[in-house]
């Protein structure tokens, strides 16, 4: 039995695992991917402090350290279910089973999708795979494509295309639907836009956004915005055309797009076709949390976090003993505050084995989190630090009532 | 085309008939996945989870305190050999 047991290699559980090695703990991390690194893998950009954001790189230095550590790293082992039994946290893979007393689940995020005609084509793929088929694999996903969904991650991976010598179309907004709703909306994807302008490289963003803090303006410039898109690296972001459908015999050859009004209604007779050979969706990304429901964690659905989110306090503990949280599967942030996040749930885990008092390093390290959080470079929804506020009341509450079912 | 389009692959349940089950019965998601058979298939609702919430949101107010597509282990597919395996 190894004393702590930790679900998943990204930079959260790699950063809890070293944590708690270093502190003389023995640790096993299960991965059920290939490499370790997590979504960390795809990630490359450069900072505004003109440093280049390497995930490959980051990945190995948090790997290789935590292997110098002592830690065991088991790849290509899926996770099935997890229960507990008595005071034992039993954890199933689809060969062996395993057992502690100290669980950390860090499963990151996945991405939700948006349904447009076509959308099952073979050459659709979500905009995540395209970034891991070329930053990870160095595979093309094909030589010209188009993005759906205007958001930070499918610019941020249209920038990555552009530098893996992979044409870029343009990135337009999905037709509106019951599913795509806010995605399809052009006033709201502004709206989201603007708060992240800090990191668009285009000065017409930049500049707009100083323009844009009334509605009126902000309608005007909907209402103006070019047709043609706005270029960011030389890539069409489209916020008046819609992708009304995905095309192709057998394959994608391209997709239908048409002008939207600011409310994002299709303007009839505005279709045209764009040529692409591969086609992006980027839909959001939300907390992949299927282990906490399975254990039985309570849940609260927090629009600011990206989904459901397993409730949790700053300390990375569930209401459930012995089960921990740490990186996405709290919340949708960037990578540095997930290692932020791991190293919190690694020193109270250590905390609560009893081996030595954390107490200052935990308060520190809380602290850490949310200086992470405020210098961000990517931040994936505005109102990230509101979310954890709610979850924090959640949490609060949750404990108050417990404390009256005790007393009654 | 909007109607036909797949939205559940597993159980080839399109976006035509999950809207109109929706409007026709105002039914939360679990509702609406029981009646459709949506995120049912062998990936466990692995792709269509999040749409199946969104249709049945649009028609029912959503419940934010509880996961209402329930998950259910195993959340990976599992082989029958290793699943029954036995030692030997
Ligand atoms: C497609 C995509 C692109 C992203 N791009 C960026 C970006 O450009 N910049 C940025 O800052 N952030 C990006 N993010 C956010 C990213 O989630 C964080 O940066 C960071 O990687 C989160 O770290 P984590 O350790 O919580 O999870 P992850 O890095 O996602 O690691 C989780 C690990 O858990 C494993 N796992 C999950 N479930 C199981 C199971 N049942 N059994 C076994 N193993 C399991 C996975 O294989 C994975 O290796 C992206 C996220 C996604 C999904």
């Amino acid at each position: 039995m190894s004393k702590v047991i930790i679900i998943g290699a990204g930079p959260a559980g790699l950063s809890a695992a070293i944590t708690i090695a270093e502190n003389g703990l023995d640790v096993l991390v299960l991965d059920e991917y290939m490499i370790a690194g997590g979504r960390l893998l795809g990630q490359l950009y450069e900072e505004p402090n003109g440093n280049w954001w390497n995930g490959i790189k980051e990945s190995q230095k948090l790997y290789e350290k935590a292997v110098e550590l002592g830690v065991k790293i088991y790849l290509n082992t899926p996770v099935s279910n997890i229960e507990k039994i008595d005071d034992t946290w039993v954890i199933y893979t689809n060969t062996e089973t395993y057992t502690t007393s100290h669980l950390l689940l860090a499963t990151g995020a996945a991405e939700a999708p948006l349904p447009i005609p076509g959308w099952t084509l073979p050459g659709v793929m979500s905009v995540g795979a395209a970034q891991v088929m070329t930053n990870v694999h160095r595979v093309k996903p094909g030589y010209h494509g188009v993005i759906i969904g205007v958001n930070v991650l499918s610019s941020a991976i249209a920038m990555e295309l552009k530098l893996a010598g992979i044409g870029v179309e343009c990135i337009a907004l999905p037709k509106m639907n019951k599913v795509t709703k806010e995605s399809g909306n052009p006033m709201d994807v502004m709206n989201s836009l603007l708060h992240v302008s800090h990191m668009a490289p285009s000065t017409f963003v930049k500049l707009g956004s100083k323009l844009m803090k009334n509605e009126f303006m902000k309608k005007l410039g909907i209402s103006f915005f070019p047709k043609s898109g706005v270029k960011m690296w030389d890539i069409p972001i489209m916020l008046r055309k819609a992708v009304i459908e995905i095309y192709g015999d057998g394959k994608v050859e391209g997709v239908k797009v048409a002008t939207i009004s600011p409310t994002g209604e299709v303007i009839a007779g505005t279709e045209e076709k764009i040529g692409a050979d591969f086609v992006c969706i980027a839909g959001g990304l939300y907390p992949l949390a299927e282990l906490a429901a399975v254990a039985g964690c309570p849940f609260y659905h927090i629009e600011e976090l990206g989904g459901y989110i397993p409730l949790h306090n700053e300390r990375m503990e569930t209401t459930l003993d012995g089960l921990y949280v740490a990186g996405n599967i709290t919340g949708i942030e960037g990578a540095k505050v997930a290692i932020s996040q791991g190293i919190t749930a690694g020193l109270s885990i250590i905390h609560n084995y009893g081996l030595s008092n954390q107490e200052a390093a935990i308060q520190a390290a809380i602290h850490h989190i949310e200086q992470t959080r405020k210098e961000a470079f990517i931040q994936f929804h505005p109102a990230v630090k509101e979310g954890k506020q709610k979850l924090k009341q959640h949490w609060e509450n949750h404990r108050n009532s417990k404390k009256l079912e005790i007393l009654s | 085309m909007e109607k036909e389009m797949i939205i559940c692959r597993c159980e080839e349940i399109t976006y035509g008939k999950l809207v109109e089950t929706a409007n026709t019965y105002n039914c939360t998601s679990r509702e609406l996945k029981l009646r459709t058979r949506a995120g049912m298939g062998y990936c466990g609702g692995r792709t269509c989870r999040n749409m199946v919430d969104s249709i049945a949101y649009s028609s029912s107010e959503r419940i934010s305190t509880e996961i209402t597509l329930k998950y259910q282990p195993p959340i990976r597919p599992i082989s029958f050999g290793d699943l029954g395996a036995v030692e030997r």
